[in-house]
C-alpha cells in the first residue's frame, strides 16, 4: 500500500497519535506523555496504540513494569473500621486497663471478625511480641508496640483514595504490604499489588512517513458530507472530507426510459424520416373497401373471411363509402372499368364494402393516402397496429405492428423499387448482400421479396414490395406509377432486444422492461 | 396459398417429358428454378425424395403440382411450351355429355374429358389426388366454384348425363361407404355430405352425373361413386370431369388437369358438352377449351414498367420461355397465355412475367431520384414530445396490445353499464382476452402493474397510443384517438404526486389546464378530477378505487392520470 492510500484508510483516532509526535517525529514518548499530548481517554489511546502497532507504523522502543499498590474493598472497608490487627490489639490493651480476661473467643464475638482473621491477627502479634497467649486461651497485652499494626494504619491511610508506586514505600512497609496482598486463595487482603506497563514508543520508517505526510495536510477536521454551511462559510477550506470505499455496489434505481420496442421502432422512424419519408396515420378500425376493395382484393379472396380477419360487432358497418371512389374501385373489381384491366368479373357488393373490420394490413393507411391527393413525387410511411386472426403463440401475434408505405413519382419502375430495397437492406438492416425474389402480392405487379444477409441473422426476409396495379392506382385518382413497400422488422426487432418470443414484445413484465437494454 | 408434396424423381421425369430419361436437378438449382412459380421450399426427405414447396400465388393454380413445377421449369429450359395438340385432335363423333335442364340455377356449368394410355402410377395417383383436393379447397373456393371428379373410364358408357334429381330419386354407394343410399342419406351421414352438403342448402333437386347405362358416376360436388368414381395404380383410361359456377373456371380447371395428364403421357380425349341452355361459349362447348385472348402490347409500356430498355426481340423471347405464345410486331408484341393460365389481367401481368422469366437478378437496381421531404405527423410529434417529459420525470414506457378482453377494459374497471365503458368490440371472437380494441389506456398500464409486484418500487409506468372510442355520430361508429396514460404505484402513492406530474406536462405543453371534480367508478370519490383545458375535456386524474386494485389484485396503493393528446395535438 502506498503512503497517501495508507493514510486514507487510518482512523481518525490513529491519526491524533501520529499527529502527536508531530513536529519531533523521531521522539520516543511515553504512553502517559502520548495520552497527555493527544488528549485521549486511556482505552482509546490504548486502540489506537495497538492498531499502529499491528500495521507497524509504531514501534515499542522500551517496556517498564511498575507494580502499584491500591486498597481493595477489604483495605477501604479496613480504613473505615480498623484492621483486624488493630482491633485485636486495641482489644487486649483495653482488657489490660480494666484487668478483664480475654478470650479470643470474646474477641471474635465483639469484634464480629471472621476466626480466620482473628487467628491470623493474634499469630502476627504474638509473633511481635506485643501480645501473649496465657493460660486459659487468654490474651494478655504486654505493652510493647506492633509494627505490623502501626504500618498497616498508616498505609490505610496513604492508599486511600489514592495509588502509589510500590517502590515509595519503605523495606517493612513493603513486607506488611505483600504480606497483606491480594493473591490467589486468598481474596481478603487489604491490599492489591498490579504491574503497571510503561512503553516508551516511537515511529517505525514507515510511521515517521506516514506523521509527516499528516503534518503536511495539516490538522484539519474530517467531515463526511459537504453541506451548505460549509460552502456557504467558506469552512470547507479547513476540513477533510472523508474518502469512500468506492468499490461497493452501487445502489439500484429505476430511470425513466423508452420502451426499448417502442426505441427501435423510433429509430426505424427516424431513419425513414432522413430517406425523406412523410409518416402517415389511420383509423383501428377499417372499412372492408378500404382494407381491402380498394387493394383490389376481390370479396372471395380467401385472406378476407372470418378466419383472416376481425369484424367489428356494433356498429357492423359504416355509413357510406367515398365517392367517386366507391364506385370506381367497384368498376374495377367487375370488368377493370377504366384502369385496362379484365377485372375480376363478379358481381361486387357494395355492402360488403362498408363492412367494418379491424385494420388487418398497415397498405389500408396507404390507400387512404392515394385517394387523398398525396405529393408527387412522394414517399409516405406509416407505423401501423394491424390485427389479425391467429392463434397466438411465440411467433403469431394477434396485434402488432407493420411498418409500411408508398412512394409516388413519374421515375418509379422496376429497377428503382430494386433501388428503393437496397437502400431499406442497407439503413435498416446494414445488410450489405440482398436477394430479390419473385412474390405476389393481390395489390402489386410485379412484386418482389428482399431478402437480406443480416450481420446477425444471416439470410433473412426483410420485406416485400411491389408496384400498385393500376386496378388500385387509376379508381384513387393516381396516375403515376406507385411503390408498395412493407418492412418485416419484428424478427430484427427481438433479437435487438433479447427475446426469443413475439409476445414478450408486449410484454407485461416491468423487471424485463426495466433491464433491458434494447441495443440496436 | 397451398403448400403441396411433391417427388423428386417424379419431377424429374416430368422435367424430361414421358418415356424419356430422367433429367436430374440438383436441390440449388430446384431452389433457384422455383423462383419461375414463386414458390419456396419449405422441408425435404432426402431418403424418400419427398419435398415440401409452398406456392405464393394465388392467381397461378396450375403450379400446385408436381407437373405444373415442371412445365414452368421446363419451357424455361427449352425456350418454349410445345403446343398441346388435343385440341386439335377432335374427332368428328366426339363422345357426349349432355346437361339437364335446371341445372342453370343448382350448378350451371360441366367440363370433361378421357385420358388413356398413360398407366397410373402410385406418385401420379398421390399427384392427382393433391391436386384434385387443392384446386377445389383453394381455387374453387372449398368446392362451392369448381370440383373435380376422376373416374375409370372402361366402366363407363357415353353419353354422360349432368342430370337434376330428386334427392331420393337415386342410390349409389358413395366413396368410403358400403351401403348405397339415396343423396338425399349421402348429405344426412356421409362426411364430405356434411362438410360441403351447404353448397346445395336449399335446393329441391340436386346435381347427378349418371352414364348412358343410368349408373351413377357421382354427386358432385359432393362425392364419387364407389364402383366407377376411384381411380387406381395401374388404370390406363380415366375420365375426369369438373362441376362449378363459374364457367371459365371450370373449364380452366380441366385444363390444367388434361395438361397434367398429357405431360405424363396420356392422349387427351375432348368431350363435346351439350347445355339445353346459354352459356358464355355457347350451348355446345368442346372441353378442354383455350380460352386464352391474345393481347397486344406496345414494347414501350413494358420497358417503362421495367426501367429498362430490352427491345421486341428479348420481350418476346422472355415471354415464349415462359409459356405465352407470341407474335411480334413493330414496337409490340402479340401474347397469348398458355391453355392453363386466365391470370391476364392486365399488362403489368405481362410485364411481371418477363421479369420473372429473365430473372430478377438481371434488372440493375436504380435509386429513386426525386426529392422528397420527409416528415413526421403533427400526433406523432405531440406525442413524442409527451414521451420525453414522461420519461424526464422518472416514467418507463410500456408498450401493450390493443386488443383486450372486456373484463379487463372495463369490468375490472368498475365501468360496466357506464360510457367510459363502451367498447369496439369483435363479432368473430376467437378468444375473449383478443375481443375489444381498448377504449382507454389505464387498462394496459394496470395489467403491468399487476403482473409486477416483485419489481421494485416506486413504479412509474407510462404508455403513449392508440385506444377506439365508440363514437356513434362518426362514419366508423369509433375514433382512433392517441392518448397518454400515466401511472404511479408505491406504498406511499398520492394524488399530488401525480398531480404534479400532470402541471409539469402541460407546463411544457404550454397549454392551460383546470380540474374539476367528478364521479368516476374507476376512482376514489372525491381524489379523481376531470382535466379541462381550452373548454373541453381532455383526460381524467385520481386515485385509483380500492376495489379497481381488488379487481386487479394490485398490492399497493395506485394514482394515475389520462390524456388525450389527439384534442392538445389538433389544437396548437
Amino acid at each position: 500500500m502506498d503512503i497517501s492510500s495508507l493514510i486514507d484508510s487510518l482512523h481518525p483516532l490513529e491519526v491524533k497519535v501520529l499527529s502527536t509526535f508531530g513536529t519531533n517525529p523521531s521522539a520516543v514518548l511515553q504512553t502517559e506523555q502520548l495520552a497527555q499530548s493527544s488528549g485521549l481517554e486511556p482505552s482509546q489511546l490504548s486502540m489506537a496504540v495497538e492498531w499502529l502497532l499491528a500495521k507497524s507504523l509504531l514501534t515499542v522502543d522500551t517496556e517498564t513494569v511498575t507494580p502499584i499498590v491500591s486498597l481493595t474493598k477489604v483495605g477501604d472497608l479496613y480504613f473505615e473500621k480498623y484492621s483486624p490487627i488493630e482491633r485485636v490489639l486495641s482489644a487486649a490493651r483495653d482488657a489490660a486497663t480494666t484487668g478483664k480476661r480475654l478470650t479470643i473467643q470474646d474477641i471474635q464475638a465483639r469484634e464480629g471478625l471472621e476466626p480466620a482473621e482473628v487467628s491470623g491477627a493474634i499469630g502476627r502479634l504474638k509473633k511481635e511480641g506485643a501480645l501473649l497467649i496465657i493460660q486459659g486461651g487468654c490474651i494478655e497485652s504486654t505493652g510493647r508496640p506492633s509494627q505490623t499494626a502501626e504500618a498497616m494504619r498508616s498505609l490505610l491511610q496513604q492508599l486511600h483514595g489514592a495509588t502509589r508506586e510500590l517502590r515509595e514505600f519503605s523495606e517493612a512497609q513493603r513486607q506488611v504490604i505483600q504480606d497483606h496482598a491480594v493473591k490467589r486463595g486468598n481474596a481478603r487482603e487489604p491490599f492489591r499489588i498490579d504491574d503497571r506497563v510503561a512503553r516508551a514508543l516511537k515511529l517505525s520508517v514507515a510511521g515517521i512517513d506516514a506523521a509527516q505526510q499528516l503534518s503536511l495536510q495539516g490538522t484539519a477536521e474530517e467531515v463526511s458530507q459537504l453541506t451548505p454551511e460549509l460552502l456557504k462559510d467558506g469552512s470547507w477550506r479547513t476540513k477533510r472530507f472523508r474518502k469512500y470505499t468506492i468499490s461497493l455496489r452501487a445502489p439500484r434505481i429505476a430511470p425513466g426510459k423508452r420502451h426499448p420496442y417502442r426505441e427501435f421502432l423510433d429509430t426505424v422512424k427516424t431513419k425513414l424520416v432522413s430517406m425523406g419519408f412523410q409518416e402517415m396515420r389511420g383509423s383501428l378500425v377499417e372499412t372492408e373497401f378500404w382494407n381491402m376493395d380498394a387493394l383490389f382484393m376481390p370479396q372471395f379472396h380467401p385472406a378476407r373471411d372470418i378466419h383472416d380477419v376481425y369484424f367489428v360487432k356494433e356498429p357492423t358497418h359504416a355509413s357510406s363509402i367515398a365517392e367517386p371512389f366507391l364506385s370506381r374501385v367497384m368498376q374495377a373489381h367487375q370488368d377493370g372499368g377504366e384502369t385496362g384491366s379484365t377485372g375480376w368479373n363478379y358481381p361486387f357488393d357494395a355492402e360488403r364494402a362498408r363492412r367494418l373490420v379491424l385494420r388487418s394490413q398497415g397498405t389500408a393507411v396507404s390507400a387512404h393516402t392515394l385517394a387523398a391527393q398525396p405529393a408527387v413525387p412522394g414517399k409516405y410511411f406509416s407505423i401501423a397496429r394491424c390485427f389479425r386472426y391467429d392463434q397466438v403463440d411465440a411467433t403469431h401475434a394477434t396485434d402488432f405492428f407493420q411498418v409500411e408505405g408508398i412512394v409516388l413519382g413519374e421515375d418509379i419502375n422496376f429497377r428503382t423499387l430494386l433501388g428503393l430495397l437496397n437502400l431499406f437492406a442497407r439503413e435498416v438492416a446494414q445488410a450489405k448482400e440482398v436477394k430479390f425474389l419473385p412474390a405476389y402480392f393481390p395489390f402489386t405487379e410485379p412484386s418482389v421479396e428482399l431478402h437480406v444477409r443480416h450481420p446477425k441473422l444471416g439470410w433473412m426476409e426483410l420485406g416485400g414490395a411491389g408496384l400498385f396495379r393500376p386496378e388500385v392506382t387509376l379508381p384513387l385518382g393516381i396516375t403515376v406509377p406507385v411503390i408498395a413497400w412493407g418492412l418485416g422488422l419484428d424478427r430484427m426487432a427481438m433479437v435487438a432486444l433479447g427475446i426469443h418470443d413475439i409476445r414478450e414484445l408486449f410484454t407485461d413484465n416491468l423487471d424485463l422492461i426495466r433491464s433491458t437494454r434494447g441495443a440496436f | 396459398m397451398p403448400t403441396i408434396t411433391i417427388f423428386k424423381q417424379d419431377l424429374e421425369g416430368l422435367l424430361a417429358g414421358p418415356g424419356e430419361a430422367l433429367q436430374s436437378i440438383t436441390m440449388e438449382q430446384l431452389e433457384e428454378s422455383l423462383m419461375l412459380g414463386k414458390g419456396e421450399l419449405k422441408g425435404q426427405n432426402p431418403d424418400t425424395g419427398e419435398l415440401r414447396i409452398e406456392l405464393q400465388d394465388s392467381n397461378r393454380p396450375d403450379l400446385w403440382c408436381c407437373e405444373g413445377i415442371a412445365r414452368q421449369i421446363r419451357v424455361k429450359r427449352q425456350g418454349a411450351l410445345a403446343k398441346y395438340d388435343f385440341l386439335t385432335n377432335t374427332s368428328t363423333s366426339p363422345k357426349r355429355l349432355n346437361v339437364a335442364s335446371g341445372l342453370e340455377k343448382v350448378r350451371p356449368f360441366v367440363a370433361a374429358c378421357a385420358a388413356t394410355g398413360y398407366r397410373v402410377t402410385q406418385e401420379g395417383l398421390a399427384q392427382l389426388i393433391q391436386t384434385q383436393e387443392k384446386l377445389a379447397e383453394m381455387f374453387g373456393r372449398k368446392r362451392r366454384t369448381v370440383s373435380i371428379g376422376l373416374y375409370r373410364l372402361a366402366a363407363i358408357e357415353f353419353p354422360v348425363t349432368y342430370d337434376l334429381v330428386k334427392p331420393d330419386e337415386v342410390t349409389f354407394t358413395p366413396l368410403g361407404m358400403d351401403t348405397v343410399m339415396t343423396l338425399g342419406e349421402m348429405l344426412l351421414v356421409h362426411p364430405k355430405g356434411l362438410e360441403f352438403g351447404g353448397i346445395l342448402a336449399g335446393q329441391d333437386r340436386l346435381p347427378f352425373l349418371r352414364d348412358a347405362k343410368r349408373q351413377a358416376l357421382s354427386f358432385p360436388p359432393i362425392i364419387n361413386s364407389r364402383e366407377v368414381g376411384e381411380v387406381r395404380v395401374g388404370d390406363d383410361a380415366l375420365f375426369v370431369e369438373v362441376t362449378g359456377t363459374d364457367l371459365s373456371m371450370v373449364v380452366l380447371t380441366l385444363n390444367i388437369f388434361a395438361a397434367n395428364l398429357a405431360d405424363r403421357g396420356a392422349l387427351i380425349e375432348p368431350i363435346e358438352v351439350r347445355y339445353p341452355y346459354k352459356t358464355a361459349l355457347g350451348e355446345t362447348v368442346m372441353t378442354p377449351q383455350d380460352l386464352g385472348k391474345s393481347r397486344t402490347l406496345p414494347i414501350g409500356t413494358i420497358e417503362q414498367a421495367l426501367g429498362q430498355a430490352l427491345g421486341t426481340h428479348e420481350v418476346a423471347k422472355a415471354l415464349a420461355a415462359y409459356g405465352y405464345a407470341v407474335t411480334t410486331g413493330p414496337e409490340q408484341v402479340t401474347v397469348t397465355l398458355p391453355l392453363y393460365r386466365q391470370d391476364l389481367m392486365h399488362a403489368v401481368d405481362v410485364v411481371e412475367d418477363v421479369a420473372i422469366s429473365r430473372g430478377y437478378g438481371d434488372f440493375l437496381p436504380v435509386m429513386p431520384s426525386q426529392f422528397t421531404v420527409g416528415g413526421l405527423s403533427r400526433i406523432e410529434m405531440v406525442s413524442d414530445r409527451v414521451r420525453a417529459l414522461m420519461v424526464g420525470m422518472g416514467f418507463q414506457e410500456i408498450i401493450s396490445n390493443i386488443l383486450g378482453s372486456p373484463k379487463d377494459l372495463r369490468d375490472a374497471m368498475r365501468l360496466e353499464g357506464t360510457e367510459w365503458g363502451k367498447l369496439v368490440e369483435v363479432d368473430n371472437v376467437m378468444s375473449q382476452n383478443f375481443s375489444a380494441l381498448r377504449q382507454w389506456m389505464l387498462p394496459s398500464l394496470l395489467r403491468v402493474e399487476a403482473a409486477s409486484n416483485r419489481a421494485f418500487y416506486p413504479h412509474r409506468i407510462f404508455e403513449a397510443g392508440e385506444v377506439a372510442r365508440p363514437d356513434p355520430a362518426q362514419p366508423l361508429g369509433s375514433r382512433s384517438v392517441t392518448v397518454l396514460g400515466g401511472v404511479i404505484a408505491h406504498a406511499d402513492a398520492h394524488f399530488s404526486e401525480i398531480h404534479s406530474c400532470l402541471d409539469t406536462l402541460f407546463y411544457y405543453v404550454n397549454q392551460a389546464y383546470s380540474l374539476e371534480p367528478i364521479q368516476h367508478p374507476s376512482f376514489l370519490a372525491g381524489r379523481v378530477g376531470s382535466i379541462l383545458s381550452g373548454g373541453k375535456q381532455v383526460g381524467v386524474i385520481g386515485e385509483l378505487h380500492p376495489e379497481v386494485l381488488e379487481r386487479w389484485q394490485i398490492s399497493v396503493p395506485a394514482v394515475a392520470f389520462e390524456i388525450d393528446l389527439t384534442e392538445l395535438a389538433e389544437r396548437s
